[in-house]
């Protein structure tokens, strides 16, 4: 009996090598293999959270309004849109389009997707996208109008996310227990099959009235591991890879046919240094604790650190000179809307050092660390950071170096990231954390977090409070002038900027690599950098046809 | 007559242990700091009404059992309240009609999640485990055989070099290698070829399964070469081994009939423990890997406090440990009968 099994196991043995021998894969038509390091949480996106789930949405589904990758918006299922005199009324002129399964998409798809966006409670975050929606119509089949409850200047923003599904089939299903496996858009790609965690296969879509790609297929695969994503790509078996840690990037650059791009990621994000600032009078009264040290009220503490933080040497050491160096939480990802006039504090110890002479803090017991200025409090500050973060321990201990040389003691502490949120905010039991923002399309969402407002809900983390701020916040929202609202939003940078707000030490690249051997015509040239974008997977073309 | 007590006994026990586990694991996760709700999700745009909303779904309003509303923070609540809608007893009737629930992160059912991944890990380990005992076993025979020469000293260098060498690197060490020779180094097969006839696509399996199933058998070969070895020749050093060669029998003849049934117990011992431990999932050689198994979905649960697929992940284990430890006490029995009367 064991020698029949121990036969039997050589003869697996045996054969599994031949077949890895023979690699018996018949080559496929133009298949494009993406490495990316996740999976889709879920397919529905009312309920989805991850961004591997956007992405694949941006290639099934079509919305009014695309987001480009310079930040700005152009229509896609509408051919024209015509707001009213005062703004509040939108009217939506759609082009001809097909559902995947042949029905046509109408006007009355998009009433119905919107009315699930807006009216079910399971869905997180899509409520937020129809907040200003008072009703949307649809009067024929090709028209859909949208009446606001205030004249929103930013509804292009708020448009890119509201993905049309087909009314017959939604309408049948659950909406939040809905998984959708079967994905019906009328999107450039079409799915074909989904298996968590391993991988998503898309084909063409070719009748695609505006981006009818032209290559035939697309596979994205999963890799758990950094290690194989860039190896896969050096041997081929992938064509692009999403993502790469920054230690990759010389390595790759090396390879023949291997090119590497970086770029602010199509969601820009932003990694924050966050100061408690929250005032006692602003102490959230039901879950505040505020027990933030007493010298980060004050501004010129702020503004020495700010003078004692090497920037350059932090993105260099971190990043290995990848990320952009930051200055608001306004990422430069944003475009238009990026503050680019903001001239940085000079990396500057001497000045940092005046500063708190100045201000009083002085080191009265001659330990190397300063107090406040009655001589007790000395400046020893808890940071902590999200366990999850690959870049937060790196930064806590430049930071915690260099601010040593301004007196200026740091205790470094990683925390879970859900203890990391009860302890920061609202509770504000913190004195600084190291996190960070990804930011929509407009800037509305990051500006908010600086409000007074929104001290008690928990999404200021700083618990700054600035009444010019605030008023200036209120204007911006409802500016339609484009350039008045730039100039607006810009203002308000700067003035967070001058306040100190936060020290933002970068923003964080995106690094992406593709084959040239195997297809071209990727975008690179543009602000934003996201091969698998639909405007780089309806474009490219196989080199060797 | 005392086979059987034995055995009740032993079964008795599992039961115990099991039930015990569905206790504990219900309260084990609930106890962790954090939200589900929110999931770690930092965004002002998650509303209050909206983590309600899930709350409701997940049945995360209710109370954790009675007299408690949750259990980190420790919030004490009504202690009337109807037992039968409280979420311990929603979830003990809903493991005894087989619903593991629902995933929060995922929207699908935990059963069907987790069926997937079992039989994702089973694959690898399976494989992995029959070729490193079979060949560990033979490797530590032999050793043990040629005690104290060259041959010995080379299986126990290679045997130690391969039991303390870390899996990861050892894996990505395989996978450099495995890829600059063509060979799949990620997932299980290769995506897009559901269409393939269903030979052909199990040879993909198959190739993409040798990496990591090397990986594992080099892992445990050692383990298992360096235990038989030793085992081995504390029996070969026996008395009634002597006897044997008194008697004339050869070498096979003494290893066959009188060695080897004896040194196999403590090796039993560790295959049992082994196997129940490896239904978690060989982690680190799936991470490396890609392959989507059940380590990698605990991982990623725990993250996200994904208590469903925890709790049935852990139950999972849980049961594959007192299997494998009930099916180790059986082998033992029959191995050796004193163990019977103890």
């Amino acid at each position: 009996m064991k020698k029949f099994l121990f036969k039997a196991i050589l003869l697996l043995a045996a054969l599994s090598l031949i077949l890895a021998a023979c690699g018996g894969q018949s080559r496929q038509p133009a298949t494009v293999r993406i490495g990316y390091a996740g999976s889709p949480d879920t397919l529905n996106p009312g309920v989805a959270v991850l961004s591997e789930s956007y992405l694949m949405f941006e290639l099934v589904y079509d919305t009014i309004y695309d987001l480009n990758l310079d930040g700005t918006f152009s229509l896609n299922l509408a051919e024209s849109a015509t707001p009213s005199e005062d703004g509040l009324v939108w009217t939506f002129k759609l082009r001809a389009a097909e559902f995947h399964d042949g029905t046509p998409l109408t006007a009355e798809d998009v009433v119905f997707s919107y009315g699930l966006y807006s009216a079910v409670e399971g869905y997180p975050w899509m409520g937020d996208y129809t907040a200003y929606f008072e009703s949307v119509e649809a009067p024929s089949p090709d028209t859909v109008v949208i009446t606001l409850s205030d004249a929103i200047p930013n509804l292009d923003s708020q448009l890119v996310f509201l993905y049309v599904l087909p009314k017959h089939i939604w309408e049948k299903q659950h909406p939040v227990e809905f998984d959708n496996v079967e994905m019906i858009g009328s999107g450039p790609f079409k799915m074909v099959e989904y298996k968590q965690n391993e991988f998503v296969h898309l084909v063409a879509n070719k009748d695609h009235p505006l981006f009818a790609p032209k290559v035939d297929e697309v596979i994205f695969q999963t890799f758990e591991s950094n290690d194989a994503l860039v190896q896969a790509l050096k041997t081929g078996q992938v064509d692009m890879i999403t993502e790469m840690p920054a230690t990759a990037v010389e390595s790759l650059r090396g390879e023949a046919n291997v090119e590497v791009v970086i770029g602010a990621p199509f969601v820009p994000t932003v990694t924050d240094v966050i100061f408690n600032q929250c005032a006692p009078e602003n102490c959230p009264e039901s879950d505040g604790i505020c027990s933030g040290h007493p010298s980060l009220l004050d501004r010129n503490v702020r503004l020495a650190l700010a003078h004692a933080t090497d920037k350059v040497k932090i993105n260099d050491v971190v990043l290995l000179g990848t990320g952009s160096l930051g200055t608001t939480l306004i990422p430069d990802g944003l475009g238009v809307w990026y503050n680019s006039s903001i001239v940085d504090y000079e990396y500057n110890v001497t000045l940092a050092n005046q500063i708190l002479d100045d201000a009083g803090y002085l080191d009265t017991d001659n330990n190397g660390i300063r107090e406040m200025p009655d001589g007790t409090n000395p400046l020893i500050y808890r940071v902590n950071w999200p366990s999850d973060s690959v870049d937060g321990p790196r930064l806590a201990e430049l930071l915690s170096e260099m601010w040593a040389e301004v007196g200026v003691k740091l205790e470094l502490q990683a925390m879970d990231p859900d203890a990391l949120t009860s302890v920061c905010c609202p509770a504000f039991d913190f004195d600084i954390i190291l996190w960070g923002w990804g930011s929509d399309p407009d800037p509305n969402l990051l500006l908010s977090v600086m409000t007074t407002d929104e001290i008690p809900t928990g999404s200021s983390e700083t618990g700054y409070s600035n009444p010019v701020y605030d008023a200036l916040y209120l204007q911006q929202a409802v500016e339609r002038d484009f350039d008045a609202r730039k100039a607006l939003v810009w203002q308000m940078q700067q003035i967070v900027f001058d306040d100190v707000v936060y020290i933002i030490p970068y923003y964080d690249p995106n690094i992406q690599a593709y084959r040239t051997d195997r297809f071209s015509g990727w975008i690179t040239n543009m602000p934003k950098i996201e091969l698998a974008d639909p405007t780089s997977l309806t474009v490219i073309e196989p080199v060797n046809k | 007559m005392k086979r059987t007590q034995y055995l009740l006994k032993r079964l008795g026990w599992s039961v115990f242990t099991i039930a015990f586990v569905l206790v504990l694991n219900f309260f084990l996760f609930r106890v962790l700091p954090g939200d589900p709700a929110r999931a770690g999700v930092h965004d002002p745009r998650l509303k209050q009404e909206a983590v309600e909303a899930i709350r409701v779904r997940f049945g995360l309003d209710k109370p954790v059992i009675n007299c408690f509303e949750s259990l980190n923070p420790v919030r004490f609540g009504s202690c009337d309240v109807n037992p039968l809608e409280t979420q311990f007893f929603i979830y003990v009737r809903n493991l005894f009609k087989g619903d593991l629930g629902i995933s929060y992160h995922t929207n699908r059912p935990v059963a069907e999640i987790l069926a997937e991944r079992l039989w994702n890990t089973i694959l690898l380990i399976g494989l992995g485990q029959i070729l490193s005992i079979f060949l560990g076993v033979a490797l530590g025979i032999f050793a043990a055989w040629k005690a104290r020469t060259a041959i010995d000293y080379g299986a126990l260098l290679t045997s130690l070099l391969a039991w303390s060498l870390p899996t990861f690197w050892l894996g990505i060490i395989l996978l450099f290698w495995g890829s600059a020779h063509g060979l799949p180094i990620a997932g299980k097969a290769t995506p897009g070829t559901s269409s393939w006839p269903l030979m052909q696509q199990w040879g993909d399996v198959l190739r993409h399964m040798l990496m990591p199933t090397l990986t594992y058998t080099i892992v445990y070969l050692g383990e298992y070469t360096l235990i038989m070895r030793s085992s081995l020749l504390d029996v070969l050093a026996e008395d009634y081994i002597l006897t044997a060669k008194a008697k004339g029998l050869n070498t096979f003849q003494i290893l066959k009939d009188h060695a080897l049934k004896n040194a196999m117990l403590p090796l039993v011992t560790v295959i049992a423990i082994n196997l129940g431990f490896t239904v978690a999932g060989v982690l680190q050689i799936e991470a490396v890997f890609s392959w989507p198994g059940l380590g990698g979905a605990i991982y990623e649960s725990v993250l996200r406090r994904d208590y469903p697929i925890l709790q049935g992940a852990f139950l999972l284990i849980a049961v594959a440990v007192i299997l494998a430890n009930l099916i180790a006490d059986l082998t033992y029995s029959y191995l050796d009968p004193r163990v019977q009367s103890e």
